[in-house]
């Protein structure tokens, strides 16, 4: 296999809030190889978000402390200086922004923000980056692109915002591509065509995505390898087959549960409520010492759970190079 | 109209002008975001508004509550006028019928705490009167949809995507209106969670017959909460009926379309899965096809789909399913032939041109 584009070793980020310091992420490892799809899944507020801000340089530095290593490409980003990590942004690593609105500008149309986003790392003209614009905007299927170039963020909508925050990502053909909740607004069709865009890129240029969502029907579509969060730990990781088809972790195996099924046939009026994981997560300025699961969790299945941390261990069958990993106590047998 | 029906639409619109270049900013057609709805919301019910991204579900959401300015028809909210209201009784009206907002990150005041932000519509209305009643009714609220109560001191920017998106909830839950726009409000929330907020709301309208537009692209998602379902498409309602009908007997096209394409939790699954992928991109709601709009993506059109402009009208097993569509007979608007403008490239054409997918230049 060839070097990895992206080695994440043993990530922390602090953040400091009036309440104390909040644990937000707390030791995640994880590598993405070229042309590899790694989708990150778990609770909200378990810190996925933060996890890939952190690696951006894009949390506030005056109460974020992030530690641990990240190496794009073999250059730890987390030691890179403010100009060079802006240098790398683009060609390094695009991101889409769980948030469309408050991540494009409001005062430029749609069309300045890629041109301006292409020119800083490419040496072209205005209009070849304006023809590029277009050529994008079509490919992540805005109707009417030559007219799209020249609209305001508000004048979109929601899908439309997040389509061009993914051809912004993509126009400078990025090594790393991180997608924060890139689709979720997108109806199937879309989805299904951005994905093809990104598989694309993947296989021309050996881009290794990230790919943050909620959607499993998504994760089982398009991901290698899947990493679960909890608390801001990775409490299971592995192919998408081992964690979606044999989840191990009592919280992967409730994520799944907790899912509505399109199959189920619907009663007339007499529906039953649906499946949900009962209880909150806990606060990361308050974790608990042993599982962070522990509190919500229906298993329970040993002594040490409330007190001892369990360590990320191989379980079931995988492969040496493809491990499937959960942090639980609990064995096999107990559902 | 029957009196069990709290909202109607009649041939409603919201056209946006569309800017040309230049310095005179003249404006040269228009966006035909919502164009000639006809819809009933019953009392008590929740209805389900699906279909693909542009084709109009935000705006038509919005337009209803008067959020944006409709350029034709008319809305009218138990009996009221909404179309024809002045400030002081669009207030009242705001109070009765509330929004939750798409984009969870933009309709936050990133200066105010959650608690000032839930309060903010009890203080507006002047409901739950002293500052003790009102911190109580916020926490309430809070744990409602699921955030602890000790939040309600935070900033926005302290939140998570999925949290946003709750504090949002719970501050259009605060006036305890009577009708409620969800916009997309699940979208970025994980399963349990999502699982969550539709108990939470299905137990709302027990309890206080809220009725319910509950706007998704996500059909499962709707299946679960909606007691029917319209589906749009550039503009228009193409397919509306009951949510077992229109989700298992889908009678459009279009809706079977965009049923197929559901991705399914299960790998092996989903990587067989058949799927009716539609051809070509949505047109653009500023050059809306003649006929059936539908048609230049329709594996199913034939003659009389440019022709005829298709009404709703009955179809299926069930009562109350109506459909668009020339295949359940041809029923609509014959177009006009004489002022046949020029249709320009259709979607299919641009999709076959050629991409260049990700290189440098
Ligand atoms: N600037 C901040 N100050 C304090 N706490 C923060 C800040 N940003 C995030 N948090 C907290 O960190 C935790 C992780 O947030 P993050 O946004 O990473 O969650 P997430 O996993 O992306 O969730 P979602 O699925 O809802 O987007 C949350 O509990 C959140 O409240
Ligand atoms: N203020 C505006 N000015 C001009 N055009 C607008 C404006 N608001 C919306 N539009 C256009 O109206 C159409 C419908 O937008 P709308 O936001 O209603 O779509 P939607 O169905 O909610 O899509 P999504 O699922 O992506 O949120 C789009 O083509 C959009 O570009
Ligand atoms: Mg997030
Ligand atoms: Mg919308």
């Amino acid at each position: 296999m060839s070097a990895p584009v992206l080695e994440v070793e043993d990530l922390r980020v602090r953040l400091r809030t009036p309440r104390g310091t909040a644990h937000v992420v707390n030791g995640l490892d994880y590598t993405v190889g070229p042309g590899e799809t790694v989708a990150v899944v778990g609770e909200s507020g378990s810190g996925k978000s933060v996890s890939v801000l952190a690696l951006m340089g894009l949390l506030p530095s005056g109460s974020a402390t992030v530690t641990g290593r990240a190496l794009l490409q073999g250059e730890d980003l987390l030691a890179m200086s403010p100009d060079r990590l802006r240098r790398v942004r683009g060609p390094g690593m695009g991101m889409v922004f769980q948030d469309p609105m408050t991540s494009l500008n409001p005062v430029l149309t749609v069309g300045r923000q890629l041109v301006e986003g292409i020119r800083a790392h490419q040496r072209v003209s205005k209009q070849a980056a304006r023809a590029r614009a277009v050529e994008l905007l079509a490919e992540v299927g805005l109707p009417d692109p030559a007219r799209a170039v020249d609209r305001y963020p508000h004048e979109l909508s929601g899908g439309m915002r997040q389509r061009v925050m993914i051809a912004i990502a993509l126009s400078n053909s990025p090594a790393l591509l991180v997608a924060d909740e890139a689709t979720t607004a997108l109806d199937v069709t879309v989805q299904a065509q951005i994905i093809d865009l990104v598989e694309r890129l993947q296989s021309e240029h050996g881009t290794g995505v990230i790919w943050i969502t909620h959607d499993l029907g998504v994760v089982a579509g398009i991901a290698d390898r899947v990493l679960v969060m909890y608390g801001g730990r990775c409490v299971e990781d592995g192919t998408v087959d081992d964690v979606l088809d044999r989840p191990r972790h009592p919280y992967t195996r409730g994520l799944l549960g907790a899912l509505p099924d399109l199959a189920e046939p619907l009663a007339d009026g007499s529906r039953r409520d649906l499946a949900t994981i009962p209880g909150v997560p806990p606060p990361p300025t308050d974790l608990p010492p042993g599982c962070v699961f522990w509190p919500r969790c229906p298993v329970r299945g040993d002594a040490r759970c409330e007190t001892e941390q369990p360590p990320l261990t191989v379980v079931g069958s995988g492969s040496a190079a493809l491990p499937h990993r959960a942090a639980t106590w609990c064995g096999e047998d107990s559902r | 109209m029957t009196d069990d029906v709290l909202l109607s639409a009649r041939g409603l619109e919201v056209h946006f002008p569309i800017r040309s270049g230049g310095v005179f900013r003249r404006s040269s057609g228009a966006v035909r975001a919502v164009d000639g709805v006809d819809l009933d919301i019953r009392r008590g019910e929740t209805l389900g508004l699906v279909g693909e991204s542009g084709c109009g579900k935000s705006t038509l959401g919005n337009a209803l509550l008067r959020l944006v300015e409709p350029t034709g028809g008319t809305v009218t909210f138990d009996g009221i006028d909404v179309t024809a209201l002045g400030r002081r009784e669009l207030r009242e009206l705001r109070r009765r019928a509330g929004m939750v907002f798409q984009d969870p990150f933009a309709s936050l005041d990133p200066r105010r705490t959650v608690a000032q932000t839930v309060s903010e519509p009890l203080e507006v209305h002047g409901l739950h009167g002293d500052r003790r009643e009102r911190a109580a009714r916020v926490s309430e609220l809070l744990e409602l949809v699921g955030l602890d109560p000790a939040v309600a001191d935070r900033y926005p920017h302290e939140f998570s995507g999925g949290q946003r998106q709750r504090v949002g909830i719970a501050r259009a839950l605060a006036g305890e209106p009577d009708f409620l726009v969800c916009d997309e409000a699940i979208a970025s929330l994980d399963v349990s969670v999502q699982a969550q907020v539709l108990n939470l709301l299905r137990r709302l309208q027990r309890r206080l017959g809220l009725t319910l537009l509950f706007i998704s692209h996500d059909l499962s998602a709707v299946r679960h909460v909606a007691d029917r379902i319209a589906v749009m498409y550039l503009g228009r309602v193409v397919e509306i009926g009951p949510a077992a009908a229109v989700g298992g007997d889908p009678q459009m096209p279009y809706t079977q379309a965009l049923l197929s394409a559901v991705p399914v939790p299960h790998p092996e699954l989903e990587r067989s899965r058949k799927r009716t992928v539609l051809r070509g991109d949505v047109p653009s709601p500023a050059a809306v096809p003649t006929g059936c709009r539908f048609r230049t993506r329709c594996p199913s059109a034939f003659e009389p789909c440019p022709d005829v402009d298709p009404a709703l009208q009955p179809v299926g097993q069930v009562d109350g399913h109506l459909a668009a569509c020339h295949l359940h007979g041809v029923v609509g608007t014959p177009v006009a032939r004489e002022d046949d403008a020029p249709e320009g490239p259709t979607p299919a054409d641009a999709a076959r041109a050629p991409r260049r997918a990700g290189r440098a230049h």
